[in-house]
C-alpha cells in the first residue's frame, strides 16, 4: 500500500492512466471510422468464416484456403475464426444465430444436418435448425473408404459381411463419436448388408484412427488423405468406397454401389450464411466463391490435402444438401438412443 | 549407429541452414510468450500460427510449430513460479513448490532450475525420440482404451501419494474434481449431462479456466483478503542462481521427470498433463523430507517441469514414426504436414529424411536457444515481483481473463475462471489443496471415455481388463500403491485401537 504513494508509484500511476486515455481515444477513432465506412458497399471490413472444429481438421483446412483465396478477389480480408465445442453445434448456431449482413459466413461439414437430428431425438432445444442457415456453395466433397486392419482376414467386402452375418455383434468398428459422421457411413453400410456390428466411439477421426492401427478394432469408415499412406504402408486394407465413382487415389478399391449395396456417403465440405442475408451480398459471396475456387493457388492447395475439390453453387448445392440430409435423418431413426448393454 | 549419425550430420547440415535456424527461434520465443500468458497453453498457440505457417517450406513450418510447443514448456513455468498462475494445465504442480520458493526469496533458483531441468529432459528425451522412435512407437500403439483405463486409474491412485496433508482432504477434491469432469456430452450416448442448456458446456469445463481460476485467481483473492501486502524477499542479483546445494537436490528429479515424462508422452491420448503430476508425486514419495513438499521445495519444481518437457518429445513419437495423431498438438502438426503436400505416415521418415533430421536437429538446436534465451530472462522476470501489488495484481487479473477468454474466444470460460477462483479461494481458507480438483478433472473424461469404450470393446465384459498384460501389471501396480500408502494409516489405527482396548482393560 505504501508503494503506490511514493513518488516512484505516482509516477506508474500517471503513465498507466496516461496509456488507458489513448486507448480510450483510439478505440473511438476506431469506432467512429468503421461506423461513417458502414454505408458503403458490401464488403467493407473483414468478412469471417467461422469453422466450428479445431485448426487442423477438414473444415479448418478447407476454410483457409478458400478464405485466402476470396481475400484476393474480393479485395477485402477474409478471417477463419474457429468457434469450436460441441460437436461443431458452438460455431453453426453462433453463425446461425448472427447478423444476416455477409460478414459471418459459416465453413460446415456433414455433420451440420446431424446435430438438429440429434436435438429432436433426445427432445432438446435444438443448438439451431437447418432453416436458419442458406447455403452458399459446395467446396469438397470425398466419399468415405471401408478399411480393415491388415491383421484381419477379410480380402473383400463379400468375405466380411458373410462373418459378419456368422458373428453378428463381435467385428468392431471405431468412430469419431456416436452420430458422428463415421458412425453415419458404418451404420449405413450395416443397414444396407444387414449386418450388426459392434460400435466403439472416439473422440475424434485421429483417435479412431489410432485404435484400429493399434488393432483395437477391425474396421473403420474414413476420408482418404488421411488413411492412404497407412494403406501404403500395408497396415490397413481398403475394401470399398461409399462414392458414386472410385477414388482417383485409389483405383483398384470398388464402390458400395458397384458391389450392389445402394449406399453413397461422403464427408463434405460446404459455405453457408444465416437465412436473411440481403441478395445482392448473396450474389456477391457466390460470385467470389465460384471464382475463388478456380484459382490455381486454391487448386494446389486442395491438391496438397488430397481432397478433391466439389464445387456446386448455391441452387445445384441445396438439392444436394437436401438429399444428404434426408438420408441422415433416416439414418439417424434408425440408430435411435443408444442403448448401453448391461455389463457382464 | 554410423547410419544415424551420418543422418544427424545431414539432419544438422538443415537445422543449422538460416533460413531453419531463423524459424527455429522464432517459434522459441513465441513459445515461450505463449507459455507465460496464463490460460494460451501451446494448443492455442499452434493453432493461431498454423495459417502462417502455410506460406512457408515444410521443415520450416514444422520446426516453427514444435518450437512453439516445446517453448511453451520453458514458459510455462515462469508465472507458475512468480503468481502462482499455470501458464499452461502442465504446470499446475510447478505453482505449489515454486511458489513457496518465491516467497522465501528464491524465484531465481526456481526459475533457473526449471530452466536448467527443461533444457536436459528437452535434449535427453530428443536422444530417445530419435534413437528409440520406430519400436517406440509401434508398443505405444498397443495402449488401447484398457491400458489407457489402467494408466489413468494409476495416476489417480498416485494421488494417495501426492497429498500433503489429509488424504481424505485430497481424495475429497480430486471427487469434485471427477464430479466436475463428468459435465459436457455423454460420449457413448450424445446425451447432454450437467449443462443447464448451456452448449458451451457440451465439451465439459475446460482445465485452463479451472487451473487459473483455483490456483491463480485465489492467491490474489487471499492476497487482497490479508490486512498488510505479503512480504516477498525480493532476491539479491547473487541470490538469482541455484546454491549448490540446490542443484544437488535437482538432480536426480530433473533425470527421473525426464524418462517419466518420456514414457507417459509416447501414449497416445492426452495423458502427458499427467506426467507432472506423476513426477510431483514420485518425487515426494522418494524424498527423505516429504514434509518439505508444499513449503518450497526444489525437487517439487524440478521433477515435474523436466517430466513435462519430455514429455512434449515423446508425444512425437507416434507422430514421427508412425503419422499417429497421439493427440491434440501432433494432430494439428500433421495437418501442418499435410497441407505442404506430405503425408504422415509410417513411411515419412524412409521418404521424408531431411523433413525427420532436421526436425530432430532443430530440436536440439531449440532447446540450447530456450536455456540462453530463459536464463537471462531470470533476472528480467523476478523484478516482476518489485512492481507493487496494488498494480500487479489488477494487471495479472486483466491477463487471466484475456488468456482465458482467447483460448475458445468464450465467455462461459471466463464465468468458470470466476467460479473457480472464489471456490479456490473457500478451499485454502479451510486449509484443502486444490491440485488434486484439476487432477481429477483433468482425468475424469478419459477415464470414463476409455473406461466406457473397454467394455464396448469387451460386450461388457470386465475380464478385458485383466486379459491384457499391459492393463494387468498397471492395475496390480496401483492396487499395491494404494495398499502401502494405506498402511501406516491402517496401522496407525489398529494401534491406537490396541492401546484404547489396554487402556479400558486397566480401567476395568
Amino acid at each position: 500500500m505504501r508503494e503506490i504513494y511514493s513518488p516512484n508509484g505516482l509516477g506508474l500511476h500517471r503513465q498507466i492512466y496516461f496509456i488507458f486515455a489513448l486507448l480510450i481515444l483510439l478505440l473511438f477513432i476506431f469506432g467512429l471510422t468503421a461506423e461513417s465506412f458502414g454505408q458503403d458497399s458490401y464488403p467493407n471490413r473483414p468478412i469471417t468464416i467461422v469453422a466450428p472444429f479445431p485448426p487442423g481438421g477438414v473444415a479448418d483446412l478447407t476454410a483457409r484456403p478458400v478464405a485466402a483465396a476470396m481475400e484476393k478477389v474480393l479485395k477485402n480480408p477474409v478471417v477463419v475464426v474457429n468457434k469450436t465445442g460441441a460437436a461443431g453445434a458452438v460455431g453453426m448456431s453462433y453463425v446461425a444465430n448472427s447478423k444476416a449482413d455477409g460478414y459471418n459466413l459459416l465453413m460446415a461439414l456433414s455433420s451440420i444436418s446431424i446435430i438438429p437430428e440429434a436435438d429432436k431425438l433426445f427432445d432438446r432445444k435444438p443448438a439451431y435448425t437447418m432453416d436458419q442457415l442458406i447455403p452458399i456453395a459446395l467446396i469438397s466433397a470425398d466419399p468415405t473408404i471401408f478399411v480393415v486392419n491388415a491383421d484381419r482376414p477379410w480380402k473383400n467386402v463379400k468375405e466380411f459381411v458373410e462373418d459378419a452375418k456368422r458373428r453378428p455383434g463381435e467385428i468392431s468398428y471405431s468412430s469419431s463419436g456416436v452420430y458422428g459422421t463415421l458412425h453415419m457411413a458404418m451404420e449405413m453400410l450395416s443397414h444396407s448388408a444387414g449386418i450388426n456390428l459392434k460400435h466403439v466411439p472416439y473422440a475424434g477421426a485421429g483417435p479412431a484412427l489410432t485404435a484400429i492401427l493399434g488393432g483395437h478394432v477391425d474396421t473403420l469408415a474414413s476420408g482418404p488423405a488421411v488413411i492412404i499412406p497407412h494403406i501404403k504402408a500395408g497396415k490397413l486394407r481398403p475394401l470399398a468406397g461409399w462414392g458414386a465413382k472410385r477414388v482417383a487415389s485409389l483405383p483398384e478399391v470398388p464402390t458400395f454401389k458397384e458391389l450392389g449395396y445402394d449406399i453413397e456417403f461422403y464427408i463434405w465440405a460446404g459455405l453457408f450464411a444465416p437465412r436473411g442475408t440481403p441478395a445482392p451480398v448473396m450474389q456477391k459471396v457466390r460470385e467470389s466463391v465460384k471464382q475463388s475456387v478456380n484459382t490455381p493457388e486454391f487448386k494446389s492447395a486442395m491438391e496438397k490435402l488430397e481432397t478433391p475439390i466439389a464445387y456446386m453453387d448455391a441452387p445445384e448445392f441445396e438439392k444436394f444438401w437436401h438429399k444428404d440430409a434426408k438420408m441422415l435423418a433416416d439414418a439417424i431413426k434408425r440408430i435411435g438412443k443408444i442403448e448401453i448393454p448391461e455389463a457382464k | 549407429m554410423v547410419e544415424t549419425l551420418h543422418n544427424l550430420y545431414i539432419g544438422f547440415a538443415v537445422a543449422l541452414s538460416p533460413n531453419v535456424l531463423l524459424y527455429a527461434f522464432v517459434g522459441c520465443v513465441i513459445g515461450t510468450l505463449v507459455g507465460v500468458l496464463p490460460g494460451v497453453g501451446p494448443l492455442a498457440g499452434i493453432s493461431l500460427l498454423l495459417p502462417a505457417s502455410f506460406g512457408l517450406d515444410a521443415t520450416s513450418a514444422i520446426v516453427l510449430l514444435a518450437g512453439i510447443y516445446y517453448g511453451a514448456m520453458y514458459g510455462g513455468s515462469t508465472t507458475s513460479i512468480l503468481m502462482r498462475i499455470p501458464g499452461e494445465a502442465a504446470s499446475v504442480m510447478t505453482c505449489i513448490d515454486g511458489y513457496e520458493m518465491t516467497r522465501k526469496g528464491r524465484a531465481g533458483a526456481a526459475l533457473a532450475v526449471a530452466a536448467v531441468g527443461s533444457y536436459v529432459a528437452g535434449t535427453v528425451s530428443v536422444v530417445a525420440l530419435m534413437l528409440l522412435a520406430p519400436p517406440l512407437a509401434s508398443f505405444a500403439l498397443r495402449f488401447g482404451p484398457p491400458e489407457y483405463f489402467a494408466l489413468l486409474l494409476l495416476g489417480l491412485l498416485m494421488l494417495a501419494y501426492m497429498s500433503g496433508g489429509s488424504i481424505l482432504k485430497s481424495l475429497a477434491m480430486a471427487t469434485l474434481g471427477l464430479l466436475l469432469g463428468m459435465i459436457g456430452i455423454d460420449p457413448m450416448t450424445g446425451f447432454f449431462r450437467f449443462s443447464y442448456g448451456l452448449m458451451e458446456l457440451g465439451d465439459g469445463i475446460g482445465v485452463v479456466p479451472v487451473a487459473v481460476g483455483l490456483f491463480g485467481l485465489s492467491e490474489i483473492l487471499l492476497t487482497a483478503g490479508q490486512p498488510t501486502p505479503p512480504e516477498v524477499k525480493k532476491p539479491r542479483l547473487r541470490e538469482l542462481l541455484p546454491t549448490r546445494e540446490e542443484w544437488r537436490a535437482s538432480l536426480w528429479p530433473i533425470g527421473r521427470g525426464t524418462v517419466l515424462g518420456f514414457l507417459i508422452g509416447i501414449i497416445p491420448g492426452s495423458a502427458h498433463i499427467i506426467s507432472s503430476f506423476v513426477s510431483y508425486a514420485v518425487e515426494r514419495r522418494l524424498s527423505k523430507h516429504p514434509e518439505r513438499f508444499g513449503q518450497g521445495a526444489i525437487e517439487g519444481v524440478a521433477g515435474p517441469e523436466s517430466a513435462n518437457n519430455s514429455a512434449t518429445s515423446g508425444a512425437f513419437v507416434p507422430m514421427l514414426a508412425l503419422g499417429v495423431p497421439s493427440g491434440p498438438i501432433p494432430a494439428v502438426m500433421i495437418a501442418a504436414m499435410m497441407v505442404h503436400g506430405i503425408s504422415p505416415g509410417p513411411l515419412l521418415i524412409a521418404q521424408q529424411p531431411e523433413l525427420f533430421w532436421g526436425f530432430i536437429a532443430s530440436m536440439y538446436v531449440g532447446n540450447v536457444v530456450l536455456l540462453i534465451l530463459n536464463l537471462p530472462l531470470v533476472g528480467i522476470f523476478v523484478n516482476v515481483l518489485k512492481v507493487p501489488y496494488p498494480l500487479l495484481y489488477p494487471s495479472i487479473l486483466i491477463f487471466c481473463v484475456l488468456g482465458v477468454y482467447a483460448v475458445n474466444g468464450s465467455i462461459v470460460d471466463v464465468g468458470i475462471m470466476t467460479v473457480m477462483g472464489a471456490l479456490g479461494y473457500v478451499l485454502r481458507k479451510f486449509d484443502f489443496e486444490t491440485a488434486p480438483v484439476v487432477l481429477g478433472l483433468i482425468l475424469a473424461p478419459m477415464m470414463e471415455m476409455s473406461f466406457r469404450q473397454s467394455l464396448s470393446m469387451s460386450s461388457g465384459s470386465y475380464h478385458i481388463f485383466v486379459n491384457r498384460p499391459i492393463a494387468l501389471v498397471m492395475l496390480v501396480v496401483g492396487l499395491a500403491l494404494l495398499v502401502l500408502s494405506l498402511a501406516p494409516w491402517l496401522m496407525k489405527t489398529l494401534d491406537w485401537r490396541q492401546r484404547f482396548g489396554l487402556a479400558s482393560g486397566q480401567e476395568k
